[in-house]
């Protein structure tokens, strides 16, 4: 029996691609484009909108820390796409929440989620529980945008780095 | 506020909390949008989507029963898309880089990472007004240019038919 020999030296089928300029198919108007801009450049309308953000702050915070207790219920029954979910939630609400070390701390517990998640691989129990911890402070905390919140989400971003490592080194060894 | 009102133009927001619909609804009324319409997940945008026409869609990407990404695929590629070229902006707490792969080959017209900002918002439209991509068709992907520059740098590899050069190294 003989081998086939591999095509891989072959030059892969390029695709002809067909392209449609603006114009062709349906743009905004003209008219209405310059009214747009005029106004997406104002900025008092950018001031304007920012605060309709500064507005519902209060609202986010309260679905925030809704949020962390849905998460802290997840992790407790070792559910972690669940706690992945919450985490996610809260990665994307708290920076308009005025909790911008939480969506941050949140945001790199995703990170670490989700890659072990890609690589087969269990979480360990104590890194979520050191970002539930962080985050549930943050949250919590009177004045969040300390410099202790920073330096909690700077270590625990070195940690998630780290553990994602030997990931990658065990994976490759 | 401008004053300014835009009452022929029509947007959709997909969103499934309802605290950032809300959020993204009020921004766009900043804007003097007056007709935002909203869905909570890919399926029921679909219907809103024939049902309105809408001129800009703002959508998130996790969402049951169908994401923001089958749901691009749908306006894109379904024959009972109303507009396929209509402009998408995916806003996403999703930063990771397969996810954000994952969106631009379904065809979205702009990413937003949250958290947003209103200025953040606002340059993702003028990026869809005043910069408008061509559409390409190429094999299985429909949607606007993914090459959105010229990189003279850039080595391959070489794709498209219309890439060959004389000095084209072939890979």
């Amino acid at each position: 029996m003989t081998a086939r020999k591999s095509d891989s030296h072959l030059p892969r089928k390029r695709q002809r691609a067909a392209k449609i300029p603006p114009g062709v198919y349906p743009v905004f108007a003209a008219k209405d484009a310059a009214r747009l801009l005029r106004v997406l450049n104002d900025p008092q309308t950018i001031a304007e909108a920012a605060l309709v953000i500064v507005g519902k702050a209060e609202e986010l915070r309260t679905a925030v820390i809704n949020h962390i207790e849905r998460m802290d219920d997840a992790a407790r029954r070792s559910s972690f796409s669940e706690v992945f979910d919450q985490a996610h939630e809260i990665r994307g609400l708290a920076g308009c929440a005025g909790l911008a070390a939480t969506g941050r701390i949140a945001n790199i517990l995703c990170k670490y989620l989700d890659a072990m998640g890609r690589a087969g691989a269990l979480p360990e129990p104590s890194v979520v529980t050191l970002h539930l911890v962080a985050i549930a402070r943050a949250a919590h905390a009177e004045d969040e945008a300390t410099r202790l919140g920073d330096t909690v989400a700077n270590e625990l971003a070195a940690l998630v780095d780290k553990k994602l490592a030997e990931i990658n080194d065990s994976a490759t060894h | 506020m401008s004053g300014a009102t835009f009452d022929n133009l029509v947007a959709l927001v997909v969103e499934d909390n309802v605290h950032m619909r809300t959020l993204l609804r009020s921004l766009l009324l900043a804007l003097g949008m007056k007709n935002v319409f909203e869905a909570t997940n890919g399926e029921d945008a679909f219907v809103v989507l024939r049902e309105r026409k809408p001129d800009l869609i703002l959508t998130d990407l996790s969402m049951k029963p169908i994401d923001g990404i089958e749901f691009t695929h749908e306006v894109r590629s379904s024959h009972k898309s109303p507009n396929p070229y209509v402009p998408i902006i995916m806003i996403t707490g999703h930063t990771e880089r397969h996810r954000v792969e994952a969106a631009r080959d379904a065809g979205v017209t702009e990413f937003l990472a949250k958290p947003i900002t209103a200025q953040n918002l606002f340059l993702r439209i003028v990026e869809i007004v005043e910069r408008p991509r061509p559409f390409v068709r190429a094999g299985e992907y429909f949607g606007p240019d993914r090459r959105r520059r010229a990189d003279e740098n850039y080595h391959g590899p070489w794709r498209r038919y219309e890439d060959i050069r004389d000095d084209t190294e072939i890979r």
